[in-house]
Parts: structure tokens; C-alpha cells; sequence
């Protein structure tokens, strides 16, 4: 909001620069964001917090500055008292029939004005603070808007329909075009202020264009009314239209300021357009009496709340000076019971908190002490955080780069990849808009996003990618009224080469099994070890390619080769493999306790066969055979090595592994274990009917 | 024995004139195989001129037609030719050696100011690091990481936190709903009101997290971002405390020298509320640095961070905490711009795109 400093300073006199202004006024909560320079005058920006509607007016600001400087204000703020018409009269003019939404309502009549150009003087003030001058009666209603804070319609007698104003909620369907040539249609809930016909304005919101003051207005009729804030807040947002009324009214204006605004709006109308003005009429059918707010002792409140010490008295002058008035008992000083009366024109001030605010405030924020707390207790982690860190800090180490992408995805994606166990396929979270076309949908995987991030990387020119994000996915609760489920993810995209720091040319291309180590040495690092994967058909992932991630058993995530259709969607040219787990699965897992297992004593001796499978069997379908005989001399097997091709027939593979030979108590013999390895390959060949390669 | 001696000079002069190409070897500028080939006409020539079978060798036989008082002199004549031989053969192979091995080392000689082969790491998101350097300070002094629900119901994300039905802030159309109602949090303070009804009082926590608002993304605005959320009630606490704990953290991550302002403010569910400002960790606070206004604080000297105050009542009073007897502060703020601040960046955005030519700037 932008506060005219010559303004300020015909309701106040001040000493202080416009620049000491700005900081005395930051200092108490007022933030003044900039100062600029507008002809002969200076312009703060002011950016209010929502609480302070007082002080969207020069007078507002004014009484801050009155309470910093202990200054009191000029007495022209508060001139032009006048005895109202008697309420018998008065009625025959305005009727309220909608009291609950219409606190008070004051109107004057003002004859023959004469409608023109405004004074360079009002111009110029209008100007400084970026309103525009549009003529001299509608002029003065936004100046003293801006200048006491309450908003004000002027309506051209003449062309209300008896002369006379209804305060009404209007009829459903009722239709008027407001002063911007909008014809809108209101409904019950809308308070309009009506002539004897029709609606006139949209209460407290825009006044309509068919009462407006024209140039050939003579005789006016001027409005300055109270409404109910949240009925203005809900009837703005339901016309979409907002303001510099609305805004004042929905916050809350001065409800015993109505009179002093609607006599300096005459005042100046009668002093720059000649007219002349009627008695006021004023009615007011519910007066509300503030509620008091009950201290037992503030200056203990505010030493309690915030370390400072202020004496009740300098809090009583504080709150006194910003209007708060204190029953103080004159009788009993010591008596730190009090009541204290916000002033009609804070509507922020409802528990002693509030008054404690206003104390700490103008006392100062810069004079609160500095220390910490006392000391409490260790702090801690969140359970799991410190496998997440290692977790993390191995997909880092090992080159990937980490991604964050928005949890709301395009419906696009619905159905078209295998969630995780635990998250829903198909009971999706929706919203009800975004602010991103189509980006409605809660993501049930994080794949989406990784995804759309290889794209952003590839348009770059870069095509080796390993990135991985860890993030919430979401699906539908139980029930309708059930939270929606959030879980935590890991998801993984690798594609292109190895590549290397400073150097152009790139290592090996990345394949499935480097998807796979990387998932594995993820979860190893997060103490999930027994990690198994199985072929299984995955909606988003490559027949052949695409696996179960498991766990003990449990299925906790899949992984393998992006299948040809999503990949030709997104137009990738090159193979890209993915991996998503769902980690609140596992990291609750205990981490196995590590024993020491004694070193050998003798060396072990190992002995390479190569076994011709047919290509649908597996090596772990091998491994768990080798791992039943076990025991004795043979002690383990690795993978060495799988071939297919030249010597090899068309439907086999050749699949080698290393056995390891060990004794306990002596080193083995070749011959020894010569006969054991011949008899284990033996043992598994007959068993899986398999051959070793000659 | 003047016969003998000749015959001893003879074999001198034989081996000289035969040495001849080696006596004064000049090997610049010669390959490696001309060198390898000198070296094997050197192997040749030793064989030659030492040894049993040798020229020199046969003179020794000489010695009996010597008269006996000139043996010694002749044998020592003898031993002096035979070891000139054998030293200026041996020196004429120490010099191709060394030629052959300088040359050697020359061919394998590597240029070590290539890059290393060191495998491409990778980079942690900019938010992770801030917010576990973060956590890792506020560990430090005493409070607990709490992390909770992204979906929350309007009781969390609104009554719960002082913001009753028809409050600005809860009517603005900041929010995202889902459409059976539930709420994206817009602030990290619905883990307020989750860790207190969990742990109950005193509490000291920190809680980081995404939170979402219905912004359309531009240079300075994103719909989701991230938050750190500070709770600590206990009985006692004052907005002394509440400065000192934002003042400690913020001087632990930018310097000794930062200093804060807090500046009161306005929000729900604080009551008094600030907002804290810190002295600008690029120019310390003079508006200026690199001879030209400061980019970070946009020569304010000031960053404006986040939001703070003591508990409001209701808040307490919501989780079944007695105002009277405890208070506490809170304190908010948000890490995409604490970031854009700290690094200088222009555009948020880029905090989403997972752009790696962005990510790789960080670690």
C-alpha cells in the first residue's frame, strides 16, 4: 500500500525523514519495502500484514507513528461533528432489511454540485499514491477512502429509482452492471443496495453503473457504510471480483469512523464542487460493544512471553497510546487485574497475547534478549535417516545425480506402470485443479517424473544418464473419507555409457545388471542385503528384461528395461532402465548384527565348469541347487561368466561358475579335490539335467 | 723382451683400431635401434678382445721367453692393456645402456597432466544438502528430525493451527484440494500439531518437508517447494530464546559475524509473531560486494528468510497443552529460497527441471 508522506504529515506532525519514517515503521511491524520520490513528495510502499486493516489509510498509519513518537495527531483528523436526522426521517430515505449483514448505514444527501476536474492539489495526492483522477465528487470518496481508511459510494440521487435506498439481500438472479460495464448476476446470499426498484451497488464491493455520478449529476446521495466482512469476502469470491472496498471491508474497517469520513467527504465536496448538504442520516440497529480482553498482570504476560520487562505502566501507556483503553483500578495500584477495550478500529485484539504483541512491538523486538534455551536432551534422527543418508551417499558416489521432481503428474500416465506393493494402481489421488495443464494426478510412482527428466537432459545433449529420486507416492485411503496412503519411494533411471570426470569419451554402455548392482548397493548401503530378483512381466518394463525386486521373500519394487511403447512415447533412441522400490517396506528391517567369522588357515582351491543351459533357466534356480550340497570341503560358488553364440546351439546358453574347496585342519589335495568337484558337477547335472560344456 | 712387448702393443693397437667407432661415441640424435645395433657390435668386439681366448690373453703365454727379472714388468703390462681393454669396453656399454634406457623410459613417458580415470560421481539435489547441513545443526543443539503426512486434513492444516473456517489465509486460493476433500499442507506447520499430539511436551524439533501452494511457476514462484519447520515448548520459553536458537543456526551455517532482525509480523498461529531477516552472508551486511551492489540481499544488506513466533494459545490448546504453564516458539522458513539466495539463482525452477548441467554444480 502506498502512504503519501505529505499526507502523513498533515495528520501528524512529525520531525523524522521520510527514510527515519520507513524505519520507525518497519520497526513496529509496518513494512515499508520501498521509499520513492513522487514530485515534491515521498512515497512509502507499505507491504501490511492481514491482520492490520487499520492501517490501509494515512490515518492508520498515522497512529503508529503518533504511539512511536508519542506525538499526539492533529485535531483535523477529527472534525466536522454534526446531530444526525432523527431516525424517524431518516427512515423515510434508507431502510435496512438486512441488518445481520449491515451493521450501520450513513447517508447524505448533497444538492447541486457541480461535477468536474478535480483540484491539482487532490490530483496530485491521488497521483502520488497511483490512483487515477476521474472527477472531482468520485475523487474526493477514494480520497478520504485512502485518507481515513473507509470506503464510501456516491450514487446520483436523480437516478435511484424513489429517491430513496433499500439495504437488502438481493433476489436470486437479480441482475446489475457494475461501474466496470460487467453485468453480474446475484443471488440471496449478496447484500445490494438498492433503490426502490432494484439494486443500485453491490454492497461494500462496486456501486452500478446506471446510479453512477455522470456529468450531468446535481444531486447526490453519499454512502458510508458498515458491513458484515465475511459476507463481503464470500460475495467477492463468488463475483471473482475484488476491490479496494472489498479488501478494506472484508479485513474490517471502523465501525465509529463512519460519521468522520462521510463529514470530510461533504466537507469537500461542498468545497470543491459547490454543493450543499442535507443532514445526515444514520443508522445503526445493532451497536456491538467490544469484548474485553482480561489481564492479571501484563507486564508479568510479557516478560513470560517474550523476556522483556516492561513496567504496567509503560504497558499501559503503549496499549493507551494504540487506543487500548485499561480499567484501571485508581484506588489499588497494586491491583494488576485489568480489562482492557480495543478501539473499534482493531479487530486483531481479542486475547492478552494480542495486548503482549502490542507491548513487544512498540517496546521494541531489538530489545528482546538473545540466548538459547536451556539445554534439554540429545537430539535425534528420524529413525531411518541415517540409512537414507548412506543410501544416498552411495547412489551419489557411484554417479547419480539426485532429482526432485513435483509429486502431481499428468493423468496421461494413469495405468501405464506397475506401482510398487503398498501404493494402488488404480485408487489414485486427484485434485481438483492444478496450476500445471493436466498435472492433476497424486503420483503413484515417482517413474514419471525421472522420466520426464531424461527427456529435459536429452533435448540438452546429455545422453548418459543415472539419476534417482527418493519421494512420496500416493494412493486413495481405504475409505472416501480415509487419508490417502503416502509412502516412501526410491526410483532409479540409468542410460548411456559410463562416463568419466573431464574426459569425452565414455566407458562401457550401461546395461541391466548395472541397474541392478546400483539397486543392490542402494539398499546394501541401507543395510538391506538379502536382495533377490525374479523375472516377472512388468507393465512399464520390457518382456525378458523386467524383474520383481525382492526382499526376504516380499515383492518391494520392480526393475529392468523400459518397455519399446513407453520409450517410444517419450521418443528415447536408446535403451533406458528403470528400478522403483518402496522403502518404507524395508527400512524398517532390523540391520543384521555383523559376528566376526574366523579367517581360513589353509588356501582354498577353485575350480571352474561350465554348464549348457537352455535359456529359460536360471542361475539362481542353480545356485540354490550348489547351495544344498554345501558343507564339508565345498564351500561357495560365484558366477564366472554366461555365453551364447559360436559352438553353443541356438537354444542354450553356456553358463560358467567357480566353486570354491576349503578344509579346515589342512590343505587339500589336488586329487582330493579332482574327485569332490567331479562329483558335485555330476550330482547337480543329473539333478537339473544339465551338462557340463567338454 | 722387446718382442713380447711389441707383440703386447700389437694386440693394443689391433683393439684400438677395431674400437675406433666406439672410442668416442656421440649418440645424439641416434634411434634407439642404430644404438641396439652399436651394442651388439660392442657384445662382439668384447668377446673378441676379453676373455680366456682372447688376444691379450695369449700374450700371457709370452712370459717364459721373458728374462725373470722382467716378468713382473711384462705381466704387469699385460694386466694393464688387458684392463684398458676391458674399461673401455665396459665404459663404451655404460654409455648405450644408458642410451637404451633413457631412451626407453623416453618412449614410455606418459603425460600425467591428463585427467585422471576417475569415474563420474554424482550430485546430491541442492535442497538435501541445505537441509542435512540443517538438520545437522539443529541434531547438534538438542531437537529431534520430525517428518510427516504431504495430505492432511483441513483439522492440520488449518483449525488445528488457529486458522478457523472463513479466515483470509484459509479462504485464499492458496491451497490444493484433492477432490474428496483432503489438503496438500501448506506449511510445515501441520507437523506441529502431529509431533506435539505424539511426544507431547517439552518438544524440540525440527520438521523438513515438501509443502504445496497454487502457484503457477514462473521465475520466482513453484507449486511444491520445501520447508523447515521449528517447534520448542517448554516451560519458560520466551522470544528471547526463540532469537537466540535462529540466531545460533543461522551463525553455525554462514559465520560467527551473522546478525539477525526480527521485525513483528503477522501469522495464525503465533502470537506475538516476527519475521527474522539475517545480515547478508555475502557482503556482511554493507549492501555492497565485488565493487557493485550485492547480489544476494539485493543491496540491502538484509535476507529476509522466514517467519517465527510464540505458540498461540489455541495451537497449544489444540494438542491439549496448558498455556498457562507452557509456551513455546515456532519458527518457519523456506529452502528453495534460502538456496536461490545463497547461490544467486534467477530462476526457481530450475530446482525441478533435474537438469544435470544444474545439479553437477552442487555438492
Amino acid at each position: 500500500m502506498n502512504i503519501s508522506y505529505n499526507w502523513l504529515k498533515d495528520l501528524i506532525n512529525v520531525e523524522l525523514s521520510p527514510i527515519e519514517v520507513g524505519e520507525q515503521l518497519t520497526r513496529v511491524g509496518l513494512a515499508v519495502e520501498g521509499i520513492h520520490e513522487f514530485g515534491n513528495d515521498f512515497v512509502l510502499d507499505i507491504d501490511l500484514t492481514s491482520n492490520r486493516p487499520d492501517c490501509l489509510s494515512h490515518l492508520g498509519v498515522a497512529r503508529e507513528l503518533g504511539v512511536i513518537t508519542e506525538t499526539p495527531l492533529n485535531e483535523r483528523a477529527a472534525k466536522y461533528r454534526e446531530v444526525p436526522l432523527p431516525a424517524v426521517l431518516a427512515g423515510e430515505v434508507v431502510t435496512i432489511e438486512a441488518p445481520e449483514l449491515c451493521n450501520r448505514f450513513t447517508a447524505r444527501i448533497i444538492r447541486n454540485v457541480k461535477i468536474g476536474p478535480s483540484p491539482q492539489w487532490l490530483v496530485d495526492r491521488l497521483e502520488a499514491i497511483g490512483e487515477r483522477s476521474i472527477n472531482n465528487v468520485a475523487d474526493i470518496t477514494n480520497y478520504v477512502m485512502h485518507e481515513l481508511g473507509q470506503p464510501m459510494h456516491a450514487f446520483d440521487l436523480d437516478k435511484l429509482a424513489g429517491g430513496r435506498i433499500i439495504v437488502r439481500r438481493a433476489k436470486d438472479g437479480e441482475t446489475i452492471t457494475t461501474l466496470d460495464e460487467v453485468e453480474r448476476t446475484l443471488s440471496e446470499s449478496m447484500l445490494a443496495i438498492c433503490d426502490a426498484e432494484k439494486p443500485a451497488a453491490v454492497a461494500g464491493i462496486m456501486g452500478g453503473l446506471g446510479s453512477s455520478i455522470s456529468d450531468d449529476t446535481v444531486n447526490v446521495l453519499l454512502e458510508v457504510a458498515y458491513f458484515d466482512r465475511e459476507n463481503i469476502r464470500a460475495t467477492s469470491r463468488k463475483l471473482n471480483l475484488a476491490t479496494e472496498a472489498s479488501y478494506r471491508f472484508e479485513r474490517g474497517v471502523d465501525v465509529e469512523n463512519l460519521i468522520n469520513a462521510s463529514n470530510r467527504a461533504t466537507q469537500l465536496i461542498c468545497d470543491l464542487a459547490d454543493g450543499s448538504a442535507g443532514d445526515l442520516i444514520d443508522i445503526y440497529p445493532v451497536k456491538k460493544s467490544a469484548i474485553p480482553v482480561i489481564s492479571n498482570d501484563i507486564s508479568g504476560t510479557v516478560r513470560r512471553l517474550t523476556g522483556l520487562a516492561v513496567a504496567a505502566k509503560d504497558c499501559i501507556r503503549i496499549l493507551s497510546a494504540l487506543g487500548i483503553r485499561s480499567s484501571e483500578s485508581e484506588t489499588d495500584p497494586e491491583d494488576q487485574l485489568r480489562e482492557f477495550l480495543s478501539p473499534t478500529w482493531r479487530h486483531d485484539i481479542a486475547i492478552e497475547e494480542d495486548l503482549v504483541e502490542e507491548i513487544a512491538r512498540h517496546a521494541g523486538y531489538e530489545n528482546i534478549g538473545t540466548e538459547l534455551p536451556p539445554a534439554y536432551g540429545a537430539g535425534e534422527y528420524q529413525a531411518n535417516e541415517q540409512r537414507l543418508k548412506r543410501l544416498r551417499q552411495t547412489l551419489t558416489d557411484t554417479g547419480f545425480d539426485e532429482a526432485i521432481s513435483y509429486s502431481f503428474i499428468d493423468t496421461k500416465y494413469d495405468g501405464k506402470f506397475k506401482t510398487v506393493p503398498g501404493i494402488s494402481q488404480t485408487d489414485l489421488v486427484t485434485l481438483n485443479d492444478s496450476v500445471i495443464e493436466g498435472a492433476v494426478r497424486m503420483r503413484p510412482t515417482l517413474i514419471p517424473g525421472l522420466l520426464a527428466a531424461v527427456r529435459h537432459n536429452f533435448n540438452q545433449q546429455r545422453r548418459n544418464l543415472k539419476l534417482y529420486e527418493i519421494g512420496k507416492a500416493f494412493s486413495a485411503g481405504d475409505g472416501y473419507d480415509e487419508l490417502p496412503n503416502e509412502k516412501e519411494l526410491l526410483a532409479m533411471v540409468l542410460t548411456g555409457s559410463e562416463t568419466y570426470e573431464d574426459r569425452a569419451m565414455t566407458g562401457r554402455e550401461l546395461d541391466f545388471f548395472d541397474a541392478k548392482g546400483s539397486v543392490e548397493a542402494a539398499l546394501s548401503a541401507a543395510g538391506i542385503e538379502n536382495v533377490k530378483c525374479s523375472a516377472d512381466m512388468i507393465d512399464h518394463l520390457r518382456p525378458g528384461q523386467s524383474a520383481d525386486i525382492k526382499v526376504g521373500g516380499e515383492t518391494v519394487g520392480y526393475l529392468g528395461r523400459l518397455s519399446d511403447e513407453i520409450s517410444a512415447t517419450n521418443k528415447f533412441r536408446q535403451p533406458v532402465f528403470v528400478a522403483e522400490v518402496n522403502l518404507d517396506l524395508i527400512l524398517d528391517a532390523d540391520v543384521k548384527t555383523v559376528v566376526y567369522k574366523p579367517l581360513p588357515k589353509f588356501p582354498g582351491i577353485s575350480r571352474d565348469v561350465s554348464f549348457i543351459v537352455k535359456r529359460n533357466d536360471v542361475y539362481s534356480d542353480l545356485v540354490a541347487e550348489l547351495e544344498t550340497l554345501k558343507g564339508g570341503h565345498f564351500r561357495d560358488v560365484k558366477f564366472v561368466d554366461i555365453y551364447e553364440g559360436a559352438g553353443i546351439a541356438e537354444d542354450e546358453r553356456s553358463l560358467t561358475v567357480r566353486l570354491e574347496y576349503r578344509s579346515d585342519d589342512r590343505t587339500l589335495t589336488e586329487a582330493e579335490v579332482e574327485a569332490l568337484h567331479d562329483q558335485i558337477v555330476k550330482t547337480i547335472g543329473e539333478k537339473l539335467g544339465i551338462h557340463p560344456r567338454i | 723382451m722387446s718382442d713380447e712387448r711389441d707383440k703386447v702393443e700389437a694386440v693394443r693397437t689391433a683393439f684400438t683400431e677395431e674400437f675406433a667407432p666406439y672410442a668416442d661415441l656421440r649418440l645424439d640424435g641416434m634411434s634407439l635401434s642404430d644404438v641396439e645395433s652399436l651394442l651388439r657390435g660392442l657384445g662382439e668386439l668384447k668377446i673378441k678382445h676379453s676373455g680366456k681366448k682372447s688376444a691379450i690373453a695369449a700374450t700371457m703365454k709370452l712370459i717364459g721367453g721373458v728374462a725373470p727379472e722382467e716378468r713382473g714388468a711384462f705381466g704387469q703390462l699385460v694386466q694393464s692393456v688387458e684392463k684398458e681393454i676391458a674399461n673401455s669396453i665396459e665404459a663404451a656399454e655404460a654409455g648405450l645402456n644408458a642410451f637404451i634406457l633413457n631412451a626407453k623410459l623416453e618412449r614410455e613417458r606418459i603425460d600425467v597432466t591428463l585427467p585422471g580415470r576417475r569415474p563420474r560421481a554424482g550430485h546430491l539435489h541442492l535442497i538435501t544438502i541445505l537441509r542435512q547441513q540443517i538438520e545437522d545443526i539443529f541434531v547438534s543443539m538438542g531437537y529431534a528430525i520430525e517428518n510427516d503426512r504431504e495430505i492432511e486434513t483441513d483439522y492440520y492444516n488449518f483449525d488445528a493451527l488457529n486458522i478457523p473456517e472463513g479466515h483470509p489465509a484459509r479462504e485464499s486460493q492458496d491451497t490444493f484440494y484433492t477432490t474428496n476433500g483432503f489438503a496438500l499442507r501448506s506449511q510445515t506447520s501441520t507437523v506441529q500439531i502431529r509431533a506435539m499430539e505424539r511426544r507431547g511436551v517439552p518438544i524440540r524439533i525440527i520438521a523438513p518437508g515438501k509443502v504445496f501452494r497454487r502457484d503457477t511457476p514462473d521465475m520466482t514462484h513453484v507449486p511444491m517447494f520445501h520447508q523447515i519447520e521449528g517447534l520448542c515448548v517448554d516451560k519458560g520459553i520466551t522470544m528471547a530464546h526463540l532469537k537466540g536458537t535462529v540466531t545460533e543456526w543461522l551463525q553455525r551455517l554462514f559465520g560467527d559475524d551473522t546478525i539477525t532482525r526480527f521485525r513483528p509480523s503477522y501469522f495464525p498461529f503465533t502470537e506475538p509473531s516476527a519475521e527474522f531477516d539475517f545480515s547478508c552472508f555475502k557482503c556482511h551486511g554493507t549492501g555492497r560486494s565485488d565493487n557493485d551492489r550485492c547480489r544476494p540481499c539485493k543491496g540491502s544488506g538484509w535476507i529476509e528468510l522466514g517467519g517465527s513466533g510464540m505458540v498461540h494459545p489455541n495451537v497449544l490448546r489444540a494438542v491439549g497443552v496448558d498455556p498457562t504453564e507452557y509456551s513455546g516458539f515456532a519458527f518457519g522458513f523456506g529452502l528453495e529460497r534460502m538456496c536461490a539466495m545463497m547461490y544467486a539463482l534467477d530462476d526457481i525452477r530450475l530446482m525441478f527441471d533435474n537438469d544435470v548441467r544444474f545439479l553437477e554444480q552442487f555438492r
